[in-house]
């Protein structure tokens, strides 16, 4: 097997992963860093598909307390609040390393400062943005800087373990195959960061790109990580739907255009939101989607089983200029989003949850660092539209400055367990030796599955039927082969192992959906309705244990605020 | 004169043929470029005829739809499947476009799909992008300045100074107008930075904020590196968003002549 060595190995190459290797870069230059990525660097991942934009308080009016604030209200009291506070704080220095030091130009006011727009869920415009498509901006310039500095890259690499000392009381580095040749890699680390991303694909409507299936998540598992809040899933009100044949189904139209006054209507054509919520279109994404799940479920479909969204109400000049990218997308695909109506489901689009860390993303494993989606507890039980790009870039750059300051000091080259790389190499294996089967039925039973049973509304009897299902998929997959005659970008053998990750990480938001009996933001049991004592709050902890999910609770700390009080 | 270095007998060859399933309603034929360059076998042509009916409206669908159904051992790359990462840019129907938002409809006849032209095949419809990003690189695609930033605000840019960006920061590096650019096949090797390195070199030369303009024109002024552009304009008719990087290489020719 080919072994490498790096001081630092960064795993993923989005706004996390990037931001973090810049930052060890400048914290120590002498430092061998490499960034492994499952595709090629910058294009893979969803920081590249952000839209919306980015939440920083910046404007005369608006402060950190009042970000603050929003997103503790926004994630109903279980995020951990200094590392909400962390986000807030260090959003505004990022934002402005992202302009001035690495050359983003967000869209600008009349005097030359940046524009900043409105979002749902939030008391003041802090959102932003370069147009409607903020995400190429920010992964375009993040990749040049890689590029331009001695970084090192392992393009089509996907890690698949996270390899520990024979001891285990630290990491020793990652197994990884190279895609390209299907050769198994040892990359030796002194300090690992998992920054893969989260993406909830294992719903049958879902908005992350092809290449995200939980790896991170599910090697944390693996690794014996405790992965916290991993029930609360969020799911993008206005994902397009055209049918399950086509990857079209399920990417996001933006948010901005329920806050710009589009209408929801259902398959009988008439706004149905009012009757959820006062704010109608405009409330959060956790009760749009619940609401469009309810009319769903109800039979108010429209003729592709979702509902529609319409602009056609509104001056379609001024929709024209707001939201361009999104209308030559929707044009793309032959519909008209100025003045028809567009189909739209829910879809599955962000996971609040993930590896419990400290504000300096160090996890319980010496050595091993966490960023991004991949981490838990900065949103609670929901995640503010504008958040999510936020997290990746303050946490990715703390994470760069954490591993640059210990790795000089206290990094080591340690020795990995031989028997835990042989044994992952083997699980890797199994679909070569078995004959080829079905593997894509069992990739949509899964969708299905989560969609119907672990999704948008919950209920113990759904959820154990989906607990007792998932265990059920992970022995199909493991007696379904692929075709390994050739392991050189062999795709069918990643998909086996991506649907390997996702029914593990399924079975991690299943378990902790069955532990949390009340509803908060994303997570919704019909048969717990109550959001519960705000001021006994406690968030969910899993790990696996043996071949179990064991889950256990633990009390939010109020460190800044308690339920009832404000900081403003 | 144009040299070619193929061996005498390489030529792309027929292949595997999948009949549509019994019953097809509207059936369409996709050939596919099939290769792997560590065997000994020529590339090949395979053929799958597909039920459009039971199929989603996209070329990226098709492909999806032949690895997980027809052929488990296609290789393609993929990954946002909404014109935003510039990853499944192929030769389809002759033309360099991104299949995720190439609609079959608008195809006539059988569907093609070849890898990119003129770059290293790794497998299939794969390609080694390597002196692309390394041309990339060479142009210092970051901003560049000499004036400390501003402590506590971003550098101030006037509404008109930032609308001179639309048209260039949209770029998705899919490569499809430099591997459409007949110069580009022949000079790329060269030193010639293409299209698509073009485009990105003129964004950080508009930009108002960057300090660098002169040296990267300096960097760039180089009969391969810039003015092995012919105006072909394979270029602007071939990008998947409908992006001008002629326009950008000759507005770059433009200043060259007004600095003289």
């Amino acid at each position: 097997m080919k072994r490498l060595k790096a001081d630092v190995l960064i795993l993923g190459s989005g706004g996390a992963g990037l931001f973090a290797a810049l930052h060890a870069h400048s914290a120590a230059p002498d430092l061998s860093i490499t960034v492994a990525v499952k595709g090629l660097l910058g294009k893979t991942g969803c920081t590249r598909m952000v839209q919306g934009g980015y939440n920083v308080a910046l404007a005369a009016g608006d402060s950190i307390e009042r970000h603050f604030m929003d997103t503790i209200e926004g994630g109903k009291w279980l995020n951990d609040q200094d590392l909400a506070w962390t986000l807030v704080k260090e959003a505004q220095v990022r934002v402005r390393e992202l302009e001035n030091d690495l050359g983003c130009f967000f869209d600008r006011m009349a005097d030359g400062t940046v524009h900043q727009k409105a979002f749902a869920g939030q008391t003041f415009d802090r959102t932003v943005h370069k147009g409607d498509l903020t995400g190429i901006e920010i992964m375009s310039r993040l990749a040049e800087q890689i590029w331009a500095r001695d970084i090192g890259r392992l393009e089509d690499h996907r890690a698949v373990e996270l390899i520990k000392t024979p001891s285990g009381d630290a990491i020793a580095g990652v197994l990884m195959i190279d895609m390209r040749t299907g050769d198994f890699v040892f990359v030796q680390a002194k300090a690992v960061l998992l920054a893969t991303g989260g993406g909830p694909t294992m719903y049958k409507y879902h908005t992350p790109s092809g290449d995200k299936s939980c790896d991170g998540l599910a090697m944390a598992l693996r690794a014996g990580l405790p992965l916290r809040d991993m029930e609360m899933v969020q799911f993008h009100p206005t994902g397009l739907i055209a049918g399950l044949e086509t990857r079209i189904t399920g990417t996001i139209i933006e948010e901005g255009l329920r806050g710009a006054g589009g209408h929801l209507l259902g398959g009988d054509g008439k706004r149905f939101m009012h009757k959820y919520d006062p704010r109608g279109e405009r409330a959060t994404r956790d009760i749009v989607s619940r609401a469009m799940f309810a009319e769903m479920r109800g039979g108010n479909v429209g003729s592709k089983g979702g509902l529609y969204i319409t602009m056609r109400h509104l001056d379609s000049e001024k929709v024209k200029s707001e939201f361009k990218g999104m209308i030559e997308r929707c044009a793309d695909y032959g519909i008209n989003l100025v003045d028809g109506l567009v189909d739209v489901v829910p879809t599955g689009h962000y996971m609040m949850g993930g590896v419990v860390f400290d504000v300096d993303c160090t996890t319980e494993l010496e050595g091993l660092f966490v960023a991004g989606e991949d981490a838990g507890g900065v949103h609670g039980a929901n995640r503010l539209g504008g958040n999510g790009v936020a997290n990746s870039t303050v946490f990715g750059g703390i994470a760069g400055d954490s591993i640059g300051a210990w790795v000089p000091s206290a990094g080591l080259a340690r020795d990995p367990d031989e028997d835990a790389i042989a044994a992952a190499v083997e699980r890797c294996l199994i679909p070569l030796t078995g004959s080829p089967g079905d593997l894509h039925g069992i990739a949509t039973r899964l969708r299905e599955m989560m969609w119907e049973d672990a999704g948008i509304i919950r209920d113990a009897e759904g959820l154990a039927r989906a607990r007792d299902g998932l265990a059920e998929l992970d022995r199909e997959l493991d007696a379904t082969g692929v075709d390994g005659k050739e392991l050189a970008f062999n795709l069918t053998w990643h998909d086996w192992l991506n649907f390997k990750s996702l029914v593990m990480v399924s079975r991690a938001i299943t378990a902790a959906a069955i532990a949390r009996e009340n509803s908060r933001g994303a997570h919704y049991r019909s048969d717990f309705p109550q959001a519960g004592d705000l001021d006994a709050s406690s968030f969910t902890r899993v790990r696996l244990d043996g071949e179990e999910m064991a889950v256990d609770t633990e009390p939010v700390r109020f460190t800044r605020v308690s339920p009832g009080e404000s900081l403003l | 004169m144009v040299q070619f270095n193929l061996p005498s007998d390489s030529r792309v060859e027929k292949g595997a043929a999948h009949a549509a399933p019994e019953g097809a309603k509207r059936v369409r034929r996709f050939n596919i470029y099939r290769y792997d360059p560590d065997g000994d076998a020529n590339p090949r042509l395979d053929s799958f005829e597909i039920d459009l009916a039971k199929c989603g409206p996209m070329v990226l669908d098709v492909l999806i739809k032949i690895k997980n159904e027809i052929d488990s051992t296609l290789a393609f790359r993929r990954s946002c499947r909404e014109g935003v990462c510039g990853s499944c840019a192929f030769n389809i129907d002759g033309l360099n476009t991104l299949a995720c938002t190439k609609a079959i409809t608008g195809i006539e006849g059988d569907v093609n799909i070849y890898p990119l032209p003129h770059l290293p095949v790794i497998k299939d419809l794969v390609c080694d992008l390597s002196t692309p990003y390394a041309q990339y690189a060479s142009i210092t695609p970051w901003m560049r300045t000499v004036s400390p930033a501003p402590p506590d605000h971003e550098r101030p840019q006037s509404l008109e100074e930032r609308e001179e960006l639309d048209g260039l920061w949209e770029c998705v590096l899919c490569f499809c107008c430099s591997t459409s650019c007949p110069s580009y096949w022949w000079n790329g090797e060269r030193g010639y930075l293409g299209p698509a390195v073009l485009l990105q070199a003129y964004r950080w030369i508009a930009d108002s904020r960057d300090e660098y303009a002169g040296e990267r024109l300096d960097n760039i002024e180089d009969p391969f590196r810039l003015y092995r552009c012919h105006t072909i304009m394979n270029c602007t008719a071939t990008c998947p968003k409908g992006l001008n990087p002629a326009l950008a290489i000759a507005e770059i020719k433009r200043l060259m002549m007004h600095r003289l």
